[in-house]
């Protein structure tokens, strides 16, 4: 292509309703192209962008709306109702975690949260070794994290945004001798509004809906939205195609259905969809793992109550973040407090003259969100018929991990009282609060493994990972060294799913740069997938 | 016949709940008039709760959770918007409801029964919906502690009550919150990031 130009504004994308109005397509339709990108977020709008500018034919599939940012509202109660998974309503099957998943055209790139974070040397060396990935050494994989921080724009945040709900985290730790320092984000020339869980309506998130899908688009990649890929179709045994369903978001009218086919599939779908399509198209999978290893890098929200006004929402939602702890025991404490919204997503919230009295202290409150690892346990599951079955995400913390949730939720606690805090609210089912760091022991005391370590904390998860494992191994791995499922030939996975083991960094910096390697890969190799 | 199966109103007509589209043509049927949005206050967000049309919590359910929001969300006391005749938090409910996977909306009829149900010998076995205020308010903070499954429904009970009230803007001024800023500031548009260099 000799000239390639993005537009200013905008993502073209074909929706429902462009699809309902249009009679050449019809009710069955089949659409051909070299590669079908089954979702379009962190990995799918990547592996779009890759492809499409080494020349091939891309088609990307997403199930969710397209939501433009010139739309955006900075409201997160229509935000969930509109562009996140289930409504925000996505969760385990005991309804006590909470899976947060964007669901719309950019995926979860769109609502992050901007924290980016590199794995460390070690991690991706003990990769290489373990899972037999030489590829991801620190060495051979640094050069895909450096070019994804370049097109990113992920920068250290500087003095002003760092907002005075993280500058009680900082006083916090360094009264303890905690380290911390400055997060690193996805933002360019950020406009300190706070409203980062609802888009950014003047695209100063890099998120992919401003980066790497206008630029696919550029280089020619068509993108369908309201799409859901219902499962991969294969022939003698290789990856054809797939077929999917289109509904309308706003009338839930099935507009029609599509059949696509592809010399190649790229899964994208995410650390939970990805294993549920390739459950649905029942692909062979020697190793059984296909699902599990669901790492979900738990987190609560703690609040600590000043006595000054904070106004801690606003500003930039990630200031800083606590790294005392991150290599040794694999928790992460990051600043921020957002939309009243989110004070729900806080523990008990009481009733009555106290819930009102909880809401109406909000500026006086810092938050943090303090994460810990998990030991990657937990599953994801179809059960029924592709199109009218359902899914199910298992997962409870062991004891191990019930500990490591309250160390963190603990850990983040004491920060706030070093701070100055009066009180901290704690993120747990029963109505625990500490009014000093004295009560803060036996508050935390108080909660109780229980059965199964449910309804203990109030947590959630942003980044579900593992769940098609990748490795050289195909009897303990689901996908190969290249992305390609080892018993598949034609069918690549790109996105979360692929981490062969459970992370403590945020994940979204690494997600881009895997599939960024696993287009290269194809792209490496087009001779053995593409006819043409 | 209630019509479980609706899809709700699109995300940016929030707030605006009373004026859906099935409530645009009965209106416009009893009214003989064409609607505009200026017709908001013919049955606008003031109205009573009985007159909202509810499509996917039934009538008891619609019962408990009214119930449940006079007692979680007693607004007016402090200078805040009714949750139940200004805010029309039990009809977001009811919208948010109508998109819940079948699995999630069983759970939540399910988990409304129970929680209205629950025999407790404190309260005389009476259900949740004909205890007094305080007896009710009492009721709300024994579940949340009391044992772990009746805990996580009352937080989940709370959660979507609380949610669905404080999204309405309107009740962002009692919080000192300022909601959206970007227009306000006059922020400019960035637009689309340019293509990276080769
Ligand atoms: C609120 C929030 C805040 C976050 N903040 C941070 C942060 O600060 N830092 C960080 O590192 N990470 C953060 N994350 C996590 C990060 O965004 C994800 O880890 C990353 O985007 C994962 O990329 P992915 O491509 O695997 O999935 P996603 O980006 O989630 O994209 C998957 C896409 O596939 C679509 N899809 C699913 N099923 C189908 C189907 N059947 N057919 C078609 N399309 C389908 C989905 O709708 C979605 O758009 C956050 C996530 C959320 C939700």
């Amino acid at each position: 292509m000799a000239f390639v130009r993005v537009p200013r504004d905008g993502v073209p994308v074909t929706q429902a309703k462009d699809v309902a109005l249009d009679p050449s397509l019809g009710k069955r339709f089949t659409l051909k192209t070299d590669v079908v990108v089954v979702g379009s977020g962190a990995a799918g709008s990547m592996v779009a962008y890759e492809m499409a500018k080494a020349g091939r034919d891309v088609l990307v599939l997403e199930s969710g709306r397209y939501y433009p940012s010139s739309e955006f509202t900075e409201h997160l109660g229509d935000t969930m109702t509109k562009i996140y998974q289930d409504q925000v309503g996505q969760v385990n099957t005991t309804a006590d975690i909470i899976f947060v998943q964007g669901a719309c055209v950019g995926g979860s790139t769109v609502v992050g949260a901007c924290v980016m974070e590199e794995p460390g040397d070690k991690v991706l060396d003990g990769w290489a070794e373990k899972y037999g990935l030489d590829a991801l050494s620190a060495e051979k994989f640094r050069p895909y994290l450096d070019k994804v921080a370049e097109e990113l724009q992920i920068h250290t945040n500087e003095a002003h945004e760092i907002n005075a709900c993280a500058h009680k985290v900082i006083q916090g730790c360094e009264k303890m001798q905690f380290s911390w320092k400055p997060a690193q984000r996805n933002v360019k020339q950020c406009a300190l509004t706070g409203h980062c869980l609802a888009g950014c309506p003047s695209d100063r998130k890099m998120s992919s809906l401003v980066t790497h899908l206008p630029w696919a688009s550029a280089y020619g990649a068509r993108i369908f939205s309201d799409t859901e890929v219902i499962r991969v179709k294969t022939l003698d045994g290789r990856a054809r195609g797939v077929e999917a369903r289109i509904v309308d978001p706003d009338s839930g009218a099935h507009v029609a259905d599509m059949n696509v086919d592809a010399d190649m599939v790229v899964l994208a779908a995410g650390g939970i969809h990805t294993p549920l399509i390739l459950q649905r198209s029942q692909v062979p999978d020697r190793s059984g793992q296909l699902g599990r290893n669901l790492a979900i890098q738990p987190f609560t929200q703690v609040l600590g109550k000043f006595k000054e006004p904070l106004y801690g929402f606003r500003g930039a939602l990630v200031g800083v973040q606590v790294d005392e702890f991150t290599h040794t025991d694999g928790y992460t404490i990051f600043s921020g407090l957002a939309e009243p919204e989110s004070l729900l997503a806080q523990g008990d919230m009481k009733a009555g003259q106290a819930h009102i009295e909880f809401m109406k202290d909000y500026k006086y409150y810092a938050g943090v969100n303090a994460f810990s690892k998990d030991l990657g346990n937990g599953y994801v599951k179809w059960d029924g018929d592709a199109y009218s079955g359902s899914k199910t995400i298992h997962y409870n913390p062991s004891r191990e991990e019930f500990e490591n949730m309250k160390a963190s939720a603990a850990l983040a606690a004491r920060i706030f009282f070093s701070g100055g805090a009066e009180k901290v609210y704690l993120p747990t089912f029963q109505s625990l609060q500490a009014n000093s760091v004295f009560e803060l022991d036996e508050k935390m005391d108080k909660v109780d493994y229980g059965i199964k370590g449910m309804y203990t904390f109030r947590s959630n998860s942003f980044s579900p990972h593992g769940t098609c494992r990748m490795g050289a191994d195909p009897y303990e791995s689901v996908v190969s060294p290249t992305g390609e499922m080892h018993d598949t030939p034609g069918l690549f996975v790109a996105d979360a799913s692929l981490l062969p083991e459970s992370m403590s960094a945020p994940i979204q910096w690494t997600v881009h740069a895997l599939a960024k390697y696993v287009s290269d890969q194809i792209n490496n190799n087009a001779s053995n997938y593409f006819i043409s | 016949m209630k019509n479980n199966n609706r899809a709700p109103l699109p995300g940016h007509l929030a707030g605006l709940e009373p004026l859906s589209r099935r409530g645009f043509l009965r209106a416009s049927v009893l009214a003989g008039a064409a609607l505009t949005s200026g017709c908001a206050s013919l049955f606008g967000r003031k109205d009573a709760p009985e007159t909202l049309q509810y499509y996917s919590l039934k009538p008891d359910e619609v019962d408990v959770i009214t119930r449940l929001t006079e007692i979680m969300l007693p607004t007016e006391r402090y200078g805040l918007p009714s949750s139940t005749t200004v805010v029309p938090t039990v009809k977001n409910i009811d919208i948010m409801a109508q998109r819940f996977p079948e699995q999630t909306r069983e759970l939540l009829g399910l988990g409304i029964w129970v929680f209205n149900n629950r025999p407790m010998m404190s309260f005389k076995f009476k259900k949740f919906t004909s205890l007094s205020d305080a007896k009710a308010l009492e009721y709300v903070n024994a579940m949340q502690e009391g044992a772990f499954f009746e805990r996580g429904l009352m937080t989940t009970l709370k959660a979507l009550i609380a949610l669905n009230y404080w999204r309405d803007e309107r009740t962002w001024p009692g919080l000192e919150y300022h909601g959206p800023v970007t227009e306000t500031w006059g922020v400019r548009r960035l637009g689309n990031a340019p293509l990276p260099r080769a």
